[in-house]
């Protein structure tokens, strides 16, 4: 289990802000933590999984899609916030996701 | 009641342009758009010729697709998109302001290019990219368009088919609107032996601008186009309540089946005559009043001999007087996307007075004795043209169109 500080949390901010800006051709100072990803940024569920593969790089994840894929159906995400909370939880618990239910 | 059906946008992306003028402009001056294949090594293959989408094409679309939806899309996608984007932009169709579940979206694909020299696709997008039915679904979604989307799949007859349906959602009342055409490309490796191996198509790779010679003696079999053609096809009623610059009106069709064999067409083009005899009916007109045909032409032995031989027994001393000309000889085949581009065609053609020509028709064949257009570009004020596409399996289409006044 990792442990989450507020460096952790701001590089997360950053990477998930420049992805949905670079993907979706958005200012990067358009998007705040209550946009919503669909109807706001024009973006995709399949972006989830594209940024928790890069997760998965950076921070060296033991955490599968399926697992996600379980908890995300529980927790659907529409905004950047929830978004953003959604991949702290991940890094910081990775396939214990699930036991927090 | 049946309701006239007139076309009030169209677009192309072929071998010779990017859009409707420029091609237009090249199909005109009787260009070809046929070369040495550029998407991958073809040095080892029989064919090594096809019509390629110039590579402007990539940059070209950015302007009308976004960068994130454009990754889910394969090539020949982003040209149905890009085309029909470019249709509703340039014909200003007002899509917004038309009650969007009274818009259908119907279009012909045989391959939608996630072959092996499409670039980027991985696990995350191979699914996307390999759905037939994503061109139609993505253009539903960027206008938010509620009415049915589909594709139809009819081989080379499949964009001519996505015409006539769109004509029978309009004629029926139940669609104000109808966007129709097509996208398509099988150059690739696989695709390429496969015809080879069938005797299909052209292995006149010296010079590849001469090689699609539709009616010509020493045709050889067919070259390769790919590309997209978009109709929009709109009830009279609807386009003249919102004042729309009617293009052309679109009589009716023909579809039909051979019931005869997976590749060859029927014996002295009997399927092909049926075909273009419904068509005719179904518009009430009499084969005498058309005069204009924009032929299947493929360059085939039997394609154009059977064409030919229909085209004769249906409009009988008529068929003298008619001008034919052969859209592949310029762009290729295009497969699923020939019926929408050559529908294209046919009303700019209908339009502008001018019958673009069937070029390398050098070596005259006796059996082929009608006036093809050969050559050079013909003015001529025509009021009525049919268009024809017929597909591997016996998928027949006929479109009868007529010059708006």
């Amino acid at each position: 289990m990792a442990v989450i500080n507020e460096h952790t949390k701001s590089e997360v901010k950053e990477i998930v802000l420049d992805f949905f800006s670079e993907e979706c051709e958005v200012d990067i100072n358009e998007i705040t933590e209550s946009s919503n990803i669909f109807d706001d940024l024009d973006g995709d569920s399949l972006m989830f999984l594209e940024l928790i593969e890069i997760f998965k790089k950076k921070y060296n994840l033991n955490i599968e899609l399926k697992t996600i894929g379980k908890y995300s159906i529980k927790h659907p995400v529409r905004t950047i916030g929830e978004l953003i909370d959604m991949q702290m939880l991940i890094i910081e618990h990775e396939n214990d996701i699930l036991s927090l239910e | 009641m049946n309701h006239k059906v007139v076309v009030t946008g169209i677009d192309i992306i072929s071998p010779l342009g990017l859009n409707v003028d420029e091609n237009w402009k090249n199909m005109v001056a009787g260009q070809s758009g046929i070369k040495k294949i550029s998407l991958f090594n073809a040095n080892d293959l029989d064919t090594q010729i096809a019509g390629e989408v110039p590579p402007e094409f990539d940059e070209y679309y950015k302007k009308y697709i976004k960068k994130r939806a454009a990754k889910q899309m394969t090539r020949v996608t982003r040209m149905c998109i890009a085309a029909t984007n470019h249709a509703i932009e340039a014909y200003q169709i007002p899509i917004h302001e038309i009650d969007k579940s009274r818009i259908a979206i119907v279009l012909g694909v045989v391959n939608t290019g996630n072959s092996s020299v499409e670039k980027g696709t991985d696990l995350s997008n191979t699914i996307l990219k390999g759905m037939n039915n994503a061109m139609s679904a993505w253009i539903s979604m960027e206008y938010r368009i509620t009415g049915p989307n589909f594709t139809v799949s009819t081989a080379c007859a499949s964009s001519a088919y996505a015409i006539a349906i769109g004509y029978d959602f309009i004629a029926s009342g139940n669609y104000d609107m109808v966007i129709t055409g097509g996208a398509d490309s099988i150059i690739n490796p696989e695709e390429i032996k496969g015809f080879n191996n069938l005797y299909a198509l052209s292995t006149q790779n010296s010079q590849p601008e001469k090689a699609s010679k539709p009616f010509s003696k020493d045709r050889d079999g067919f070259v390769i186009g790919e590309g997209a053609g978009v109709v929009i096809l709109e009830s009279k009623s609807h386009a003249e309540k919102r004042k729309a610059k009617i293009l052309a009106e679109l009589m009716g069709h023909g579809i039909s089946s051979e019931a005869y064999n997976i590749m060859s067409p029927r014996a002295e083009g009997l399927g092909m005559l049926n075909t273009m005899k419904t068509a005719l009916s179904n518009s009430g007109l009499k084969p005498e009043k058309i005069d204009y045909i924009n032929a299947h032409g493929t360059s085939t032995m039997l394609n154009d001999l059977y064409e030919t031989m229909a085209i004769k027994t249906l409009f009988g001393e008529h068929s003298k007087n008619l001008h034919i000309s052969g859209s592949k000889s310029m762009i290729g085949h295009t497969i699923g996307a020939a019926g929408a581009i050559e529908a294209a065609i046919t009303i700019k053609s209908l339009e502008e007075g001018l019958i673009t020509p069937t070029i390398n028709l050098d070596v005259p064949d006796p059996e082929l004795d009608l006036n093809y257009t050969p050559h050079k570009t013909v003015k001529k004020n025509i009021q009525y043209a049919l268009t024809n596409s017929f597909g591997f399996g016996g998928h027949n289409a006929s479109l009868v169109l007529k010059k708006y006044n």
